[in-house]
């Protein structure tokens, strides 16, 4: 009881802690740099935004390798809690990153994936909908927040995404994967028994927190957590474009289109 | 006398179902005007879930009649490939035979002569991956093409302050539309989908787009069937164009669930002037469509097996 009660302790303090920290990183006039809202009264996500770091080539922590950028991970704790099995097939798919990887062959990406790629994307809010533009590949998602339950036995690369608010926060459920993406470059991969809760919430008008927590019995021995911030986009007139990779693929294999 | 008066009736009944009258009208202005609720931003609200409308033949073979060889099974499904005087309907939900091209008035794309020789070169060489309908290689609709229907197309349009956005099931395609009077992209920035800018006028969402590549085709609906010279289609079937591609979209409710779409296409490296279709492009879908995942690519290892060499799953 007594150890509970330090640990919570423990745990209110670096909450608090983070908190301060935050604050104290926030530019002077903090009122003005409040997360926007909609008309509806929720936080408005509208805008493009993307992330800063090296989880796509690795969620762990990693040294960097020719063309890939050393990171300190995004994994909760540091380590994926896989079962043995698993982490053989995740040291077997690393070895041949460099062509195994679904990504380089222009597949979609799946979740959590496509939003570390770490392209830019866009977010279209509306009260039902929170529809989201992906940059690379021309992914696209529809996260429904009206209320609408998943779609049943089907499976899909980026999963069937079903929102709702938690206060600020926007909670996102994710079910229906099939099992051939990975989550990053180093071949860290999953069953289709994947289960993601992702959590978007705003930090301040220009900051997201991202977090998903990744569950899948038949990979991992426990759920765990990635998160990483996400930071809005600021140039004027900003829009994202194409990084249409399927075309480049074929362009990889035929000297000129038809034209 | 009998057949007349099935005639005059006929006309009325169409009308007063709000289906399009003098469907060679094209232009909206001369219909009443049905004028959409406003979004809480004050748009004109063409928000929802879209099905594609009534499939139609594109343009008129320039080519005149043609027919598969006896005992072909080329063209089965293909309704709308090559048409003829005297033909038939095909069935579905064809309820009209009129080209979608309705300038120029003879409803013939008004290609370049050069680019009628690249055409039928295009079609008669679809077992060569450098001429295969885009389509094929899972490569991005492009525009006008998205809206042209076909089956395995649904859209769902979203509007937020300064922008409207079409969701396409059509190997996610997206298009954001920028309200906000911003310019186009530098040149040097190309898109497979173009670059939107879209204003209002009135009831009708105006879209500008350019920065195109080259790697769609401008229009397609349905496949041409094997044999078929280029000049036989009526689908629009590799219709291609260059990089000085520019679309004027128009998008006009005409009734409760139907949004009456209209492009001026113009490249004066492919065609001899500007040119113009017209259809009833999205229907009201039911409230609860859904868009599903369209992993075109993704599915598509025999193809690019077939067309290569390279098995993508090794």
């Amino acid at each position: 009881m007594r150890a509970r009660l330090v640990s919570c302790s423990l745990v209110a303090a670096l909450t608090a802690l983070g908190a301060s920290t935050l604050a104290g990183q926030a530019p002077p006039n903090a009122s003005a740099n409040r997360p926007a809202r909609t008309a509806d009264g929720k936080p408005n996500l509208n805008g493009i935004w993307q992330v800063v770091n090296t989880a796509n080539w690795d969620l762990e922590p990693h040294s960097a390798e020719e063309g890939i950028p050393g990171g300190l991970g995004v994994v909760e704790g540091g380590a994926i809690p896989y079962l043995p099995a698993a982490l053989a097939t995740r040291n077997q798919n690393r070895a041949k990153r460099s062509t195994a990887d679904p990504v380089g062959k222009c597949f979609i990406p799946g979740v959590p994936r496509v939003t570390y790629v770490p392209y830019p994307f866009e977010m279209v809010q509306t009260e039902k909908y929170l529809a989201i533009a992906y940059e690379f590949a021309h992914t696209q998602r529809i996260i429904y927040t009206d209320g609408s339950k998943h779609v049943e036995a089907l499976d899909f690369w980026m999963g069937d995404s079903r929102g709702h608010w938690e206060g600020d926060t926007l909670v996102v459920d994710v079910i229906d994967f099939n099992d051939k993406t990975w989550f990053d470059n180093a071949g860290n991969h999953h069953s289709d028994k994947l289960h993601v809760v992702e959590r978007y919430t705003p930090v301040d008008a220009n900051h997201l927190n991202y977090a998903a927590t990744i569950d899948d019995p038949e990979t991992f021995s426990r759920p765990w957590t990635i998160s990483m911030p996400l930071y809005r986009r600021l140039e004027p007139n900003l829009q994202i474009v194409d990084y249409d990779c399927v075309s480049m693929f074929w362009k990889r294999f035929t000297s000129s289109t038809a034209k | 006398m009998r057949g007349s008066s099935w005639l005059v009736r006929g006309v009325v009944i169409g009308c007063l179902a709000g289906v399009p009258c003098g469907v060679r009208g094209q232009g909206t202005s001369d219909r009443k005007r049905y004028s959409p609720p406003r979004t809480a931003g004050g748009q004109p609200n063409i928000s929802g879930m879209w099905e594609p409308g009534p499939g139609r033949p594109l343009e008129k073979a320039r080519g005149g009649p043609w027919r598969p060889p006896a005992g072909s099974t080329a063209g089965t499904g293909s309704a709308f490939t090559f048409f003829a005087p005297g033909d038939e309907l095909p069935g579905g939900r064809a309820t009209d035979r009129s080209p979608m091209v309705f300038e120029p008035a003879d409803g013939i794309i008004p290609l370049q002569p050069w680019a009628v020789a690249r055409r039928d070169e295009i079609i008669a060489s679809q077992d060569k991956v450098e001429f295969l309908d885009p389509r094929v290689r899972c490569l991005q609709a492009g525009v006008p093409r998205a809206n042209l229907p076909v089956f395995y197309n649904s859209y769902q349009i979203l509007q937020t302050p300064g922008r409207v956005v079409i969701l396409y099931e059509w190997n996610h395609m997206t298009r954001i539309i920028p309200l906000d009077g911003r310019p186009h992209l530098p040149s040097a920035v190309r898109l497979a989908n173009g670059d939107s800018r879209g204003h209002w006028e009135g009831d009708t969402l105006v879209v500008d787009v350019t920065n195109f590549n080259d790697d769609t085709w401008v229009v397609g609906v349905g496949a041409p069937p094997e044999g078929a010279p280029g000049t036989a289609l009526t689908t629009g079937h590799g219709v291609f164009h260059s990089d000085q591609l520019h679309v004027i979209e128009r998008y006009t409710m005409t009734n409760a669930d139907t949004i009456r779409y209209e492009a001026t296409i113009e490249d004066p490296k492919v065609f001899t002037q500007p040119w113009k279709i017209a259809l009833d492009a999205f229907t009201r879908g039911k409230p609860n469509h859904q868009l599903f995942e369209y992993a075109c690519h993704e599915g598509n290892r025999s193809n690019v097996q077939l067309l290569t060499g390279v098995d993508i799953e090794k």
